[in-house]
């Protein structure tokens, strides 16, 4: 009795031991810091890193800026522009990857690609492509359009880039889910005579639904946080820069432009508050739809 | 087997400890390190260590560069953790804010201040009006031209009796005749519009820089005629910049005129080898009819050498800045074709390396005689960013020139306040 015990003392601390880089690590990267912001948030920031307690002072004049608000809006609305249709062709890519076709591997590979890609590369090749005078759309549209300096289209054609950069990694995530579905499923449906449509929405679409969550939640935080690419996209010379301005961007250019670091921990806080919100709101509705059954 | 556990976990504490210590050598020499952010010269500052070297075999000075945008970033978080390098660049952008904090070593004692301008001293010089840096260079800003442009429209070269309406009628002349535009007058403050507010009797802050002066009718009177600029068929809009800065659309030949500081020439000529010939530089056009002043002015900017309050080897590093400063060290900067020295009468060391180029930078030395400090007050990081808003929203005509000015003036003066409330 007293052996087993002892055993499983000795396996515990031998536990900790190994996760404790990962565990140091997260507390030390990023749980502290995080506690760090919310009490940075109350605070006035004087100039290299000291700190004022002075209360709400920094939401209130968050609250009250309507430059703020923009970015919230923003925001949300790059969520919507961005989210199901990047998902949608995300699905559709990896049905298509999953099906019996010549070269699979060489269009999964395709599609893989602007993952490895690093984000700056890609916005600065975009950006030439979008370019007004000498872009290639452009060019081929024989028009005059300002994609990425009219206020009207700015977000659109950041969006644009967002759902290209993440079609591939979804999907692949998708294709795994995808290739779990057994395909007993689908010869007894083809034996009922159930078209390949009926499928897709019977079969695949509830067996997929797990992954699909996943998907969902992991690119709503992805959009709602984005940052590097309107950045790189939209530079301050930019007429259009509020019509792009993200939380983000927004929190960047306040901490490290402006140096203000307290109400910039505001605008984070705002934006953690806002990633919780819209993720909780996700793990109800997910009873509704996501099918955890074999 | 316990014992077994218990060596390895210590093994696994040793090996995690282990990258923490660091070690110092022992034997007599000090090495510094020194920060800079200008690729284009690193060999110039690299020469001027090996020159100390060559006099003090003892200190070895390593130059490293890191590029303007992680610059600042980096060197606040060396200043918190009290890592600074042992020299680095200071900007005027940034200086009042180390300055002010106690951040930098007192200077006093190391610089020269005969054989140096009053410009030059202030802009090493914190609020409290001590030095904090020694004075390493001094710029200019000019009017870069295309040569062959004006040559197809007839019209004559820039020179120093040029005025605003000149400026004007060239770039008409030049757009008529080669479809090409004129001068490009974009969103910038030193490279734009704050050289037209100064030559028009303007100015963005008050004498005291405690206090924002846009709506002064001298600064308005600037902003109007530069901002206009852009109204013109010759002059691309705001859009087109957001794509394409000045300097790309210059050296694809899209456009005529630009304002350029004399800091980028050394490496337009290089990176541009068809355009070499092709272009020269001139002084800035003078205001016709200024609301006070002669109507000439040019934003003159300048760095300095400094070093952290806490320096360990401030000593050495004190006597390493005093040979920068001094007429030797700013010889070797000059002759490197990186600057135009501070020191006064070594400005020719700098032009002289243009000889090998057919291109007349005289002129960038000629306006010192009326430059115009480059604009701070230590508010400036905060207010620079919402000035910079404001202005795209005069240019694309969601405020107009009047209400942008006003809200312009108050961004500076809300910023100002919280540094110089006394004087409010």
């Amino acid at each position: 009795m007293q052996k087993t015990s002892k055993l499983s003392r000795d396996g515990a601390v031998w536990g900790l031991v190994m996760v404790a880089p990962t565990v140091i690590g997260l507390l030390v990267l990023n749980i502290w810091p995080f506690f760090q912001a919310i009490y940075m948030s109350f605070s006035k920031s004087l100039p290299f890193g000291e700190f004022e307690f002075e209360g709400i002072d920094n939401y209130v004049e968050m609250f009250s800026n309507a430059e703020f608000w923009k970015a919230t809006w923003n925001t949300i609305l790059f969520c919507i522009l961005t989210v199901p249709v990047g998902i949608f062709l995300a699905l559709l890519v990896a049905v298509m990857l999953n099906s019996k076709i010549r070269g699979r591997t060489t269009f999964r590979a395709i599609f893989f690609l602007p993952m490895v890609v690093a984000p700056a590369a890609v916005a600065m090749v975009w950006k030439w492509i979008f370019n007004t005078q000498y872009g290639i759309i452009n060019t081929m549209l024989g028009q005059n359009i300002g994609w990425l300096t009219d206020s009207r289209f700015v977000l659109l054609t950041c969006a644009v880039v967002q759902i290209w950069s993440n079609i591939g990694y979804d999907a692949v995530l998708l294709l795994a889910g995808l290739q779990n579905v057994s395909a007993t499923l689908y010869e007894a449906a083809d034996l009922d005579g159930a078209s390949k449509v009926r499928q897709f929405f019977s079969i695949t679409l509830p067996m997929v639904s797990p992954t699909l969550f996943v998907v969902l939640i992991m690119r709503l935080m992805s959009s709602l946080k984005v940052f590097d690419l309107v950045y790189m996209m939209v530079d301050d010379a930019n007429p259009a820069l509020s019509d792009a301005q993200t939380l983000m961007s927004l929190f960047y250019r306040e901490s490290f432009v402006a140096g203000d670091k307290g109400y910039a921990s505001a605008i984070v806080v705002w934006t953690v508050l806002l990633i919780g919100i819209v993720t909780v709101i996700q793990f109800i509705g997910q009873k509704k739809w996501v099918n955890y059954e074999v | 087997m316990k014992k077994l556990h218990r060596l390895a976990a210590g093994a696994l504490a040793a090996l995690m400890a282990a990258g923490l210590a660091g070690c110092a050598p022992d034997d007599g020499t000090v090495n510094l390190t020194f920060q800079i952010w200008d690729v284009a010269q690193r060999d110039g500052m690299q020469a001027m260590c090996d020159a100390y070297t060559a006099q003090h075999p003892d200190v070895h000075i390593q130059v490293q560069v890191i590029n303007w945008d992680e610059y600042w970033t980096k060197l606040e978080a060396a200043t918190m953790s009290n890592k600074m390098p042992d020299i680095f660049w200071m900007h005027t952008n940034e200086i009042l804010k180390y300055a002010d904090n106690g951040k930098l070593a007192d200077c006093s004692d190391i610089v020269d201040t005969e054989h140096f301008s009053d410009i030059s001293l202030s802009n090493a010089s914190g609020s409290d009006g001590v030095l904090y840096g020694v004075p390493k260079d001094k710029d200019t800003v000019g009017l870069v031209y295309n040569k062959e442009m004006f040559d197809a429209a007839g019209v004559a070269y820039p020179d120093e009796t040029w005025t605003w309406d000149d400026l004007v009628d060239a770039s008409q002349k030049i757009y008529d005749a080669t479809g090409n535009y004129g001068y490009m007058a974009y969103a910038d403050d030193q490279l734009g519009y704050w050289n037209f507010v100064y030559q028009a009797g303007g100015s963005i802050l008050t004498a005291d820089k405690t206090r924002g002066n846009f709506l002064d009718p001298g600064t308005e009177k600037g902003m109007a005629f530069y901002i206009g600029l852009q109204k013109n068929d010759w002059c691309p809009d705001q859009t087109y910049f957001a794509e394409t800065s000045p300097g790309t659309a210059f050296f694809s030949e899209k456009g005529a005129m630009f304002l350029e500081g004399n800091w980028n020439i050394l490496s337009e000529l290089q990176n541009y080898p068809d355009m070499v010939g092709k272009w020269d530089v001139a002084v800035l056009p003078a205001c016709p009819d200024p609301v006070s002043g002669d109507g000439r002015a040019t934003i003159s900017n300048g760095l300095c050498y400094a070093t952290g309050a806490n320096n360990k080897h401030l000593d050495i590093v004190k006597d390493v800045l005093k040979f920068f400063g001094s007429e030797e060290g700013q010889r070797i900067q000059g002759e490197s074709g990186a600057a135009i020295p501070a020191y006064e009468g070594l400005e020719d060391t700098w032009v002289g390396v243009f000889d090998a180029y057919p291109i007349d930078v005289t002129c960038f030395v000629d306006m010192f005689d009326y430059c115009v400090q480059s604009v701070n007050n230590a508010a400036r990081p905060e207010w620079k960013t919402p000035v910079s808003d404001t202005l795209l929203k005069i240019y694309t005509g969601e405020l107009d020139l009047q209400t942008g000015l006003q809200q312009m003036q108050q961004e500076v003066d809300t910023a100002s306040a919280e540094y110089y409330e006394e004087d409010a």
